[in-house]
């Protein structure tokens, strides 16, 4: 296993030059520059001298390669530079937008989990039920709203309708449940129907058949050998998307001020803010590489047979 | 062993709790509105003036916190650097030696008067011997120039700060030196918001600057709310509100709803479709809509297009039209500048199709059976090139639309970015930008911008001796009057050559609830917000 982790990180290092290198080249090879966004930010233009100046000072008319070894010597020596627009420091600005972001990624898992997985089990149980065509209805609508749309309905519904919640959330409990909603119901009806499907695959092995000719419960044949066994799916399911949430919602976070990580990558993109585009891509590359080797592990974890590879 | 029995008790956990969770459900509804009501007041409520509800005897009077959402917000508020001025502006917390009117006349705000000397060079300020901070310390020459020495420092916008001599005289007179003879000091700098003034003794100017303004800082979330309360000491008379907080939102449907909830109460920058929902419901809303300086142009390549194709061109592009098709968003524009000001007076064409076909047909181009001009087998093309922001994509769409009612093919050329493309390589036939053209009631800044020689826009290669000669004219004129005939001259003679289009002003909408007023809704630019009178009845 140590070896298998060793081997996993020296993997990482690979992927963090390749990736930075890429997401050096094309911003550099994109239109526009951060001193020109940053200088007629509010549609005023600047003298081109002005313009020319703080490029320099910015380094942004220096070769690429200079450029980018630059960033990365200061990498290696642990700091991701400042930030273009405000001049504050990039993993300051990652840390706080990583807290909001951790936030909201756990709290729409937490909400998909309690509903998908429950849904999972009901609609295999119940297979071509009408309960299960219902569900399974409702779960490919869910699937196939986009972000933007539910967010704005649960908000015209919740908020304006019902006044049940904020729509000026503030970063408290109550201010996450509207979006960490939001964020969670496409995942609902994503995740009960792949549940569902390794649930229904569990049902059909020959063991759950000879449980239930031996009298075993069905309570227990569910919890103990069918979700068991079902867990590496589900484990793997939820792993992934833990790592894409940790990369931050971009239209979730804009809708509902949210100051997580994706308006953070968004805003740095708009305004061609290379040192937070590269800390963001950094950051998310560790955390998907990492997230997937935890789930590895845990694949051998909960079944010892399953040996990483 | 033991690990698989955990995994599968915390699955059966989860779904216990998903389980209690759907059953609690149906009594969520009853139970939650208890706790929202009193924040919100009634969308349909026909008359939501009262958003404190009559005080019961025993309780105060209800502090009056007007509660805004802004587009924008920045990690610090030290007004010197980057934009943050205009947001301490809009917040109350900043002032400038100058404001301008509504009428864009220039006023005297920390400042009683500015006298140029007979060199031209030399501005004498003299202060307002009332002007403090909210901290109570007078406002001295001293602490200006160290201001405005710091601004040349900081803001990369304005580094020829740094070449101007700035001295105080006395306690309450300061002189500033400029190396050339600028009549703009007061529009361009004086004036403008990265200009307002902060006591830099104070502690932290990032988070809680000590301002002159009306209101002095609550609590900053860098980036998020901004909260300020009333600075009980304003020099420049009494404060009507209690305080202020500054969401920031830059969704445009949050704000929709969060205004429908009754969650705030006004914002600037209405959409269209806001303005719709918001004005057919004039009892709940008042909206103020007002001539801003935000221009919508676009230029006219003359290395590529004859002299007639560009007259075709702007006899073609039906301005009122395009405001009108904009749902009242922008207004239609004759030239740069709104046409209140004394700068703005300039005539152009009204739309005439006809027109447009005979200077076509003029230039030797005959219709061809698909309804378009062509010439030699070839057929009249032009590139319009634009960038998806400020409706410049729709504009280009209609645009497109009226050249081919014309009988001339339009291609759209959209980019994300334009500074970079085609202002930078001047490859385009016509070019949509947007700007605001007139940053603090002077014309000098655009006619510079635009039609020097050697602007940014030269690639578009409008080129006028005579147009120059005014231009360093305007550059030197003090005298506000025949600055104004010079720039109408200008602006005219860009018309005439058909160098430019001028498509439509933004309008300034703002949307409030009814009894709060000033909130800058009546200025037209974008830096001012709330004032010492700004008020919620």
């Amino acid at each position: 296993m140590g070896k298998y982790i060793a081997k996993r990180m020296l993997h990482l290092v690979g992927i963090l030059i390749a990736l930075s290198f890429l997401t050096f080249l094309l911003m550099y090879l994109a239109p526009g520059d951060a001193a020109t966004k940053k200088l007629n930010a509010q549609g005023i233009a600047v003298s081109e001298e002005v313009l020319e100046k703080v490029r320099a000072d910015m380094g942004l008319d220096r070769p690429f390669l200079a450029q980018y070894g630059d960033w990365a010597l200061k990498v290696l020596r642990g700091d991701l530079g400042e930030s273009y627009k405000d001049g504050m420091s990039v993993s300051g600005k990652i840390r706080k937008a990583l807290g909001y972001t951790v936030q909201l990624a756990l709290g729409s898992m937490l909400i998909c989990l309690l509903i998908s997985l429950p849904l999972a089990i009901l609609t295999a149980i119940k297979k071509d039920s009408l309960a299960d065509h219902v569900i399974r209805f409702f779960s490919f609508i869910a699937n196939s709203l986009p972000n933007f749309l539910i967010s704005v309905l649960l908000m015209y519904w919740l908020c304006v309708k019902a006044r049940l919640l904020p729509v000026v959330a503030d970063r408290s409990f109550k201010g996450l449940l509207l979006p960490s909603l939001a964020l969670s119901i496409p995942m609902i009806g994503r995740f009960l129907r792949q549940f569902r499907a390794e649930i229904l695959e569990q049902i059909g092995q020959s063991y759950v058949s000879g449980a239930v000719s031996r009298g075993v419960k069905s309570r227990y044949i569910l919890f103990r050998n069918i979700l068991h066994n079902a867990s590496i799916t589900i484990l793997t399911v939820v792993g992934l998307q833990i790592g894409t949430l940790f990369g931050g919602s971009v239209v979730i976070e804009t809708i509902f001020r949210w100051p997580g990580l994706g308006k953070l990558a968004m805003d740095a993109i708009t305004n061609r803010d290379y040192p937070v585009i590269q800390g963001f891509v950094l950051f998310t590359a560790v955390v998907y590489v990492l997230v997937n080797l935890l789930t590895d592990i845990a694949y051998h974890w909960i079944d010892p047979r399953v040996r990483p590879e | 062993m033991k690990t698989s029995k955990i995994i599968s008790l915390l699955l059966a956990a989860v779904l216990l709790l998903s389980l209690a969770a759907c059953g609690s459900k149906a009594a969520e509804p009853q139970a939650a509105p208890a706790d929202s009501v009193p924040a919100a007041a009634p969308a349909e409520n026909p008359a939501p003036a009262a958003p404190e509800a009559p005080a019961a005897p025993e309780t105060p009077a209800a502090p009056k916190i007007l509660k805004l959402a802004e587009s924008f917000a920045y990690a610090s508020l030290d007004a010197h650097k980057d934009w943050n001025g205009w947001y301490t502006s809009i917040y109350g917390l900043t002032e400038t030696l100058f404001k301008v009117g509504n009428d864009l006349s220039v006023q005297p705000l920390l400042a009683e008067k500015a006298e140029t000397g007979e060199d031209g060079r030399t501005w004498t300020i003299t202060l307002n011997p009332k002007a403090a901070f909210s901290n109570g310390k007078a406002l001295t020459a001293e602490m200006v120039v160290r201001n405005l020495q710091r601004i040349g420092e900081v803001n990369d916008r304005f580094p020829e700060v740094k070449d101007y001599v700035i001295a105080a005289v006395d306690e309450h007179t300061l002189t500033i030196t400029t190396p050339e003879i600028y009549p703009t000091l007061l529009t361009d700098k004086l004036t403008n918001a990265a200009f307002g003034i902060m006591d830099l003794d104070s502690e932290d100017l990032d988070n809680a600057p000590v301002c002159t303004g009306p209101f002095k800082i609550k609590s900053f979330e860098p980036e998020g709310t901004v909260e300020v309360e009333k600075n009980a000491g304003y020099w420049n008379g009494d404060v009507r509100l209690d305080g202020v907080i500054f969401y920031y939102m830059n969704d445009d449907e949050s704000k929709l709803m969060a205004m429908q909830s009754g969650e705030i109460d006004g914002y600037s920058s209405v959409t269209a479709a806001a303005k719709e929902i918001y004005s057919a419901d004039p009892s709940s809303y008042v909206l103020t809509v007002i001539p801003a300086t935000r221009l919508q142009f676009y230029v006219l390549n003359e290395n590529r297009l004859s002299a007639n194709i560009r007259k075709a061109v702007n006899l073609t592009v039906d301005n009122d039209y395009i405001a009108s098709y904009l749902g009242g968003t922008v207004s239609p524009a004759v030239g740069p500048f709104g046409a209140s000001a004394p700068y703005g007076q300039v005539t152009k064409p009204a739309v005439d199709v006809s027109a447009a076909k005979a200077a076509i047909e003029a230039d030797g181009y005959a219709l061809n059976a698909d309804g378009y001009y062509e010439k030699d087998g070839k057929v009249l093309t032009v590139n319009i090139s634009y960038y998806f922001a400020r409706s410049l994509d729709t504009i280009a769409l209609l645009m497109q639309e009226q050249f081919k009612a014309v009988g001339i093919k339009a291609e759209l050329n959209g980019v994300e970015d334009a500074d970079s493309t085609y202002r930078a390589s001047g490859d385009y036939d016509i070019a949509l930008y947007c700007m605001i053209a007139d940053q603090a009631g002077d014309p000098y800044y655009c006619i510079n911008a635009l039609f020097r020689q050697n602007s940014q826009w030269a690639l578009g290669g409008f080129k006028s001796d005579e147009c120059e000669a005014l231009i360093d004219e305007l550059s030197s004129e003090t005298d506000v009057n025949r600055r104004a005939e010079l720039a109408n001259r200008i602006v005219q003679m860009v018309i005439d050559d058909n160098a430019f289009g001028f498509v439509g002003l933004f309008n300034k909408t703002t949307v409030a609830v009814p009894g709060v007023v000033n909130i800058g809704e009546n200025s037209p630019f974008d830096f001012y917000g709330v004032s010492a009178d700004t008020d919620m009845k």
